[in-house]
């Protein structure tokens, strides 16, 4: 009984902490689709085929999530996305 | 028309003289906009691409969200949240409008030494990266002020000759011509 208090409870507080923020990249009719792919590669490491299904995705659905992890580094990733042109916000996952 | 071009791993950009002063023009009057006022510029007011881009000049004296919205897209909000975005920016605007400007201010120098010959020329050596990054920010400049749909080559095609829009259109699509040429360059590794 009390071990699955604990349990319970431990699974809420890193419920709490650890929920991830999200990358979210943006369509825009400016920034080719190529460049997109290349900044993809760039600044996450992605195979040319997974950036340009990102790429592909962000220009079909109108977006693509293409980071999570913590707010911090979430914010990172909105920063460098920014200076490379491309349209880029983070948020909760839990929203997107 | 010229492009990049690369050998053994050195890029270079062939530009006749025509097109090394509107970019060079194009990326004085983005730095302008940013806030970099501290040097001698190469075009004039009468230029219609300095009277398309500017517009309000003057820097507010915090970190806010701009009213100009080519400043909007190229220092973006980070969060729908306005007071997150708000918050964000006051930490991170500096160094990012700071970023931008030192790339901009690369690639104009390098195009100075070719405008002030007031020769076609070669951009030797040059920084691939840096450029394609230069390039795509006068692109998102212009097509702010342009307002740039997907359809909008559909619809410069259909502009008279004698349309003022229709030569900034041409450069929009010149810029993003340009772009892909060194895309093709970088993806060849």
């Amino acid at each position: 009984m009390a071990t699955d208090t604990m349990i319970e409870s431990d699974l809420d507080i890193s419920q709490l902490v650890d929920k991830p923020w999200v990358t979210i990249v943006w369509d825009d009719p400016v920034n080719l689709m190529s460049y997109v792919t290349f900044v993809f590669i760039k600044l996450f490491g992605f195979t040319q085929e997974r950036a340009h299904e990102l790429m592909m995705q962000v220009h079909n659905d109108g977006r693509a999530a293409v980071s999570t992890g913590s707010r911090e580094e979430m914010e990172r990733d909105v920063q460098r996305l920014h200076e490379h042109g491309l349209w880029a916000t983070l948020q909760r996952d839990d929203k997107f | 028309m010229s492009a990049f071009s690369k050998d053994e791993g050195i890029y270079s950009l062939d530009l006749t003289i025509d097109e090394a002063h509107i970019l060079i023009n194009l990326v004085e009057q983005l730095l302008e906009l940013l806030g970099e006022g501290d040097f001698n510029h190469h075009y004039d007011e009468s230029d219609p691409f300095a009277q398309l881009m500017a517009q309000l000049k003057a820097a507010p004296d915090e970190v806010v969200v701009p009213d100009d919205p080519v400043l909007l897209r190229l220092l973006p909000n980070a969060y729908a949240d306005p007071e997150a975005a708000a918050d964000f920016r006051r930490y991170t605007e500096p160094t990012l409008r700071g970023k931008k400007k030192r790339t901009l201010e690369q690639v104009r120098k390098a195009l100075e030494v070719i405008v002030d010959e007031d020769r076609a020329g070669v951009v030797d050596d040059l920084d691939s990266e840096l450029w394609l990054m230069a390039i795509n920010d006068l692109r998102l400049a212009l097509s702010v002020r342009l307002e740039i749909t997907p359809d909008s080559f559909d619809l410069f095609e259909t502009l008279s000759d004698e349309d003022p829009q229709k030569p900034i259109y041409a450069v929009y699509f010149w810029l993003g011509w340009l772009q892909e040429s060194l895309l093709t360059l970088l993806a060849q590794g």
